[in-house]
């Protein structure tokens, strides 16, 4: 019986000594920078994006209406498991708020985002449904715009430290002609110790 | 003499309710300045220009745009954010809400631009801070 004395009171004192779990605030993280990508490298991406395409004028249409976007591959040229919505979601959101752009979830590369779009559809004429309120034909709207990009990596060493460059690449094309009006890249360089793992 | 009363009575019951009302707290109304300059950096930095400018669009409307200049009279390692506010004051949010890193090498002069987030924008405040990462 007191053989677990000893055990039970060092895992007491280790679990008094780790450190404790707190939130962060987005605006005020003065906490260490990884060499990773971090919630912060999407954040200055898509910031820098939006504001570049919001000032170029590419997203205002002349008659006032809200462009239609549909978000196209997004290729994840990294060494890291990211998932690139982290990117494209600020920007839709940013564009959504500016009152310029919608997005459409009724179009993708690989289908539609939101499969309920095409589902929904699937009640037409069906008895146990109330007609009236089932989606009509010839309602989704089409696409006037396409967001596509990519995320690039490069690894390099230089003398003991290992610098680590990553490149934030988007395209807006409009799909009535297949023309970039817009493109932009932004470059996020980190450099830090060569025991630092980027990936 | 009775309504002398009545009045008597009306005006101890106000002042009694009015004794009980809770204090309101006084509020200070500061101007708000377009350029804030934390002093851990204002000694080695000088925002030499800090210019606006609306930029019209082709659907008719405009953007708010700024541009500023920053001068640095040593290594400096500072972060900057913008907040939008509209015609009311209220804040208009923007993609994030996170600082921006940036170094002014000694007699460098840098020229950074931000773009608000909506045509709403009317005014701005721009902060620069020292580097808070470790």
């Amino acid at each position: 019986m007191n053989k677990w004395v000893p055990v039970v009171l060092c895992s007491t004192l280790l679990a008094a000594c780790a450190t404790p779990t707190r939130y962060i605030d987005p605006a005020a993280d003065d906490g260490a920078v990884a060499m990773t990508m971090d919630y912060r490298d999407f954040e200055r991406a898509a910031d820098a994006a939006l504001q570049d395409l919001l000032s170029s004028g590419a997203v205002d249409n002349p008659s006032g209406d809200r462009y239609v976007m549909a978000v196209s591959r997004i290729v994840n040229d990294t060494m890291q498991r990211i998932d690139t919505d982290q990117l494209v979601k600020k920007i839709r959101v940013g564009l959504l708020r500016s009152g310029k752009v919608i997005t459409t979830t009724a179009v993708g590369v690989d289908g539609a985002e939101d499969a309920m779009n095409e589902k929904a559809r699937e009640l037409r004429n069906s008895e146990e449904f109330d007609q009236s309120g089932v989606q009509k034909k010839g309602t989704l709207k089409a696409p006037d715009l396409s967001l596509s990009g990519k995320i690039i990596q490069r690894n390099h060493k230089v003398k003991d430290e290992q610098q680590v460059e990553y490149y934030f690449q988007l395209s807006l094309t409009d799909l009535q002609n297949g023309l970039a009006i817009w493109e932009n890249e932004t470059p996020i360089i980190k450099r830090g110790s060569d025991k630092g793992v980027a990936w | 003499m009775s309504r002398m009363m009545q009045l008597a009575v009306l005006i101890l019951v106000t002042s009694l309710l009015g004794a009980c009302a809770p204090i309101q707290p006084e509020r200070e109304v500061v101007q708000r300045d377009d350029l804030r300059v934390d002093p851990e950096i204002g000694g080695f930095v000088t925002v030499t220009e800090l210019l606006e400018k609306r930029i019209d669009m082709p659907g008719g409307g405009d953007l708010l745009k700024i541009q500023f200049a920053v001068q640095a009279y040593q290594d400096t390692l500072m972060e900057w954010a913008v907040t939008w506010f509209d015609a009311e004051g209220m804040v208009v949010p923007g993609v994030g809400e996170g600082y921006r890193p940036a170094r002014v090498l000694p007699n460098q002069t840098r020229f950074f631009t931000a773009t608000a987030p909506h045509e709403k924008v009317v005014s701005y405040q721009l902060h620069l801070r020292e580097d808070r990462e470790p």
